[in-house]
């Protein structure tokens, strides 16, 4: 190892967002050689979001993406959803100043694959605001609404010593908040972005404050114990500045002067930082979070080479600082794991050797069975990578690559720009952090299936081996004994359905999101026929797999949504649950069934979902949407391979 | 003035010309020493703190609060950023 190689670079703080590659020139430049065609300086302006600029940069570039949309014709919307950008309209509401963060929170988006519409309320407290703008809102409604409120705007103050009166002032602080976050949720039908509140460098720092009734920090740290619990109940989102603020420390995250100069709610150099938190939580929501962790083994789960080293010469757990911190590493994987994270290998290797040290190095945290799919070979990491993609069945979208190797990461990221690739420092003790804060797995909400989620790919391996065994597909099928269980949709199956909702891409005919509101308030809306469907097989309990809304029109039924988890592909679920909405449809006098197909990015895969199921096209949209219909008298009963349960409680029909 | 001050002077003028431009969003803003903060109807309180911000990112210094506050024309500014790089 040479000299330069060996010395550490200096540490970046989390503000600079360290697992993004370094910006390559400046902005300025950058900006001046995009290309002239708005779709292609589109394209070419996410890609340059892909690195860690500053706030300054950031805003010239937001403030580019904001000209060449107010230029553009309106059908680049459509054209740039085709190549995989999303509109998406956020309202910030905020006490303090806020229009400053625009620009930078629009160039974040686009690194998430989003063209934001922003709508800012600064200076102002939001329930006046929104009471003004409440028909505004009814005809332009915002996607998300973040409630940034700070300490100025809930002016937290209680006397000393008397827990009653704190008790009271946090309980008035947090009914504010949350009835805020009711009247943008009523007003926008949408789910709402809370924030808890950054501790006050500038009270007073006396260690027993926490514990000291009416303390500032008493009171901060109640009402946002508080809100995270009453966001998670009533299904709002948690944006958690008390804990960015902490990760990057309070006196950088305070405004300082600027707060006196100008009502800056936290410092300038922070803004890169906060608007990639509030990407995250909206990617999460819309479905974009990431699932799955691919590792590289030589020198990024263990220390040194295992073909050249040997087992007993890899660095790994007790003995030597290094084994410890990639033993950490391990421990991280496994973690995510257990959150529901799918663990993937790709190395280039003797796939013997490298299976010998997962089944025999003594100090190995991550066992072979916790590692969904190996990929060990010669190849190239990039084709590994999408052979694992098609292998577990999920988009590339979904990947992070992890390795220590800088050469293998930039050819990853060219390849594939899809994955998200971090970036580490020279040091393997200090990867863990930086990993963590780049917040891949961001998630808006969790459920008993997040954590069986290795387990049913585990068994989707399975029964690839018993097809591969019996050979005919129609005979696998009948061997799986398969039970899908149908019923409408229900009070203990409302969280996985609002989950589903906002997960599902690729088995997704129209991609309208809900909320776990808007799910609820299905559940008694007479003009709704809803369907959720479970599939156990001899394998196993592949859980919820499936959610239809269908709305009624008179005679006709729309499908509104179609969504199926694509670990069932193939399993001709998707037929049962047609047979079962004609006989819903029949019971209810309905004469026909409407199908909409709506065209995105990742939906590709059920373009012709109507059209295999025996719909008739009856509508083909210069946009790629096509409609379809299906007479219910005509549809004649399938055999299928399953036996179906449709619980007493299915379908709404009935209580029409 | 003597030769290399005034080369100063057209040197911090360009960068703030930049900094004027997207800080009041207007990319054939043109200004000049003379330009006061009441010549440009975008130049208001809240733009003001943007160019302070813009220039002090751009300069790698900070003002204190009183500059801040007393700061109303280009030249101000440029005197400013003068003091601030000695």
């Amino acid at each position: 190892m040479t000299e330069a190689a060996a010395r550490p670079a200096a540490k970046l703080p989390v503000q600079a967002l360290p697992w993004l590659p370094r910006p390559a020139g400046r902005m300025r430049d950058r900006i001046a050689a995009l290309p002239a065609d708005p779709l292609e300086a589109l394209g070419a302006i996410r890609a340059l979001a892909h690195a860690g600029w500053e706030e300054a940069d950031l805003r010239q570039l937001g403030r580019k993406i904001r000209s060449i949309l107010k230029s553009a014709p309106i059908s680049l919307g459509a054209e740039a959803r085709r190549h995989g950008l999303v509109p998406v309209h956020l309202l910030i509401l905020s006490a303090s100043t806020a229009n400053h963060l625009a620009d930078a929170i629009i160039a974040t988006a686009i690194r998430f694959g989003f063209l934001l519409q922003l709508t800012i309320a600064e200076y102002e407290e939001p329930e006046p605001w929104l009471e003004r703008h409440r028909d505004e809102l009814k005809g332009n409604p915002p996607d998300f609404v973040l409630v940034a409120s700070d300490g100025r705007m809930l002016r937290l103050a209680a006397p000393l010593c008397d827990e009653a009166a704190a008790a009271r002032t946090v309980e008035a602080a947090l009914a504010q908040t949350m009835r805020i976050a009711e009247v943008a949720g009523a007003a926008t039908g949408k789910p709402v972005i809370l924030q808890t509140l950054a501790g006050d460098p500038d009270a007073p720092q006396i260690n027993m404050d926490r514990g000291l009734p009416g303390s500032p920090r008493q009171l901060a740290s109640e009402l946002n114990r508080s809100l995270a619990l009453q966001a998670r109940q009533a299904g709002h989102l948690l944006l958690d500045i008390e804990a960015i603020a902490g990760l990057v420390g309070q006196g950088a995250w305070s405004a300082g002067r600027y707060w006196y100069a100008a009502k800056y709610p936290f410092a300038v150099a922070m803004i890169p930082l906060y608007a990639d938190h509030i990407m995250r939580i909206i990617a999460a929501q819309m479905g974009r979070s990431r699932r799955v962790l691919v590792l590289d083994l030589d020198n990024t789960l263990w220390g040194g080479i295992v073909g050249d080293d040997g087992i007993e010469g890899l660095a790994l757990g007790t003995g030597s600082p290094l084994g410890e911190s990639y033993a950490a590493l391990q421990r991280m994987a496994l973690a995510w794991k257990e959150r529901g994270i799918l663990l993937c290998v790709s190395s280039k290797n003797d796939e013997a050797i490298a299976l010998e040290a997962f089944r025999n190095h003594p100090e190995m945290i991550l066992k072979e069975e916790d590692i969904v799919a190996f990929r060990v070979n010669w190849d190239d990491k990039a084709a590994n990578i999408k052979a694992i993609a098609s292998m577990i069945d999920l988009g590339l979208e979904s990947f992070v690559f992890l390795d220590d190797n800088p050469a293998e990461r930039k050819r990853v990221r060219e390849a594939l720009p899809g994955v998200a690739v971090p970036e580490l420092p020279d040091d393997p003790s200090e990867w863990i952090s930086v990993f963590q804060a780049a917040g891949y797995f961001e998630q808006t909400s969790f459920s008993r299936e997040d954590q069986l989620r290795a387990g049913m790919y585990k068994a989707n391996a399975k029964r690839a081996a018993q097809l591969e065994r019996i050979g005919n597909h129609d005979d696998y099928l009948r061997s799986l004994d398969m039970t899908l269980s149908i019923a409408s949709f229900d009070q203990v199956g409302r969280k996985r359905i609002a989950q589903l909702i906002s997960k599902s891409n690729q088995f997704n005919l129209t991609t309208r999101r809900y909320s776990e509101a808007e799910v609820a308030a299905l559940q008694t809306n007479p003009d709704a026929v809803t369907v959720q469907a479970r599939l156990a097989d001899m394998f196993g309990d592949n859980g919820m797999i499936s959610a239809v809304i269908c709305l009624k029109n008179g005679r006709q039924w729309e499908v509104d949504t179609w969504i199926m988890s694509c670990r069932v592909l193939g399993r001709r679920v998707e037929e049962a649950i047609l047979q079962h909405l004609v006989r819903e449809a029949r019971a209810a006098g309905a004469s026909e069934l409407i199908g909409r197909y709506i065209p995105t990015a990742r939906n590709g895969l059920v373009r012709d979902h109507f059209a295999k199921l025996g719909f008739a096209k009856a509508g083909d949209a210069p946009d790629g949407e096509t409609t379809w219909r299906l007479a219910v008298g005509e549809y004649s009963d399938k055999e299928l391979p399953m036996k179906i349960e449709a619980s007493a409680s299915a379908g709404s029909a009935s209580a029409a | 003035m003597d030769g290399i001050s005034n080369a100063t002077q057209a040197a911090i003028l360009d960068r703030l010309q930049e900094i004027f431009r997207a800080e009041l969003d207007d990319d054939d803003l043109t200004i000049g020493m003379e330009t006061r903060q009441a010549d440009l109807k975008a130049w208001d309180s809240l733009a003001h703190i943007r160019l302070v911000n813009g220039v002090e990112s751009e300069f790698d210094f900070q003002f204190n609060l009183s500059e801040i506050e007393q700061i109303s024309s280009v030249r101000q500014f440029v005197d400013a950023i003068r003091e601030h790089l000695q």
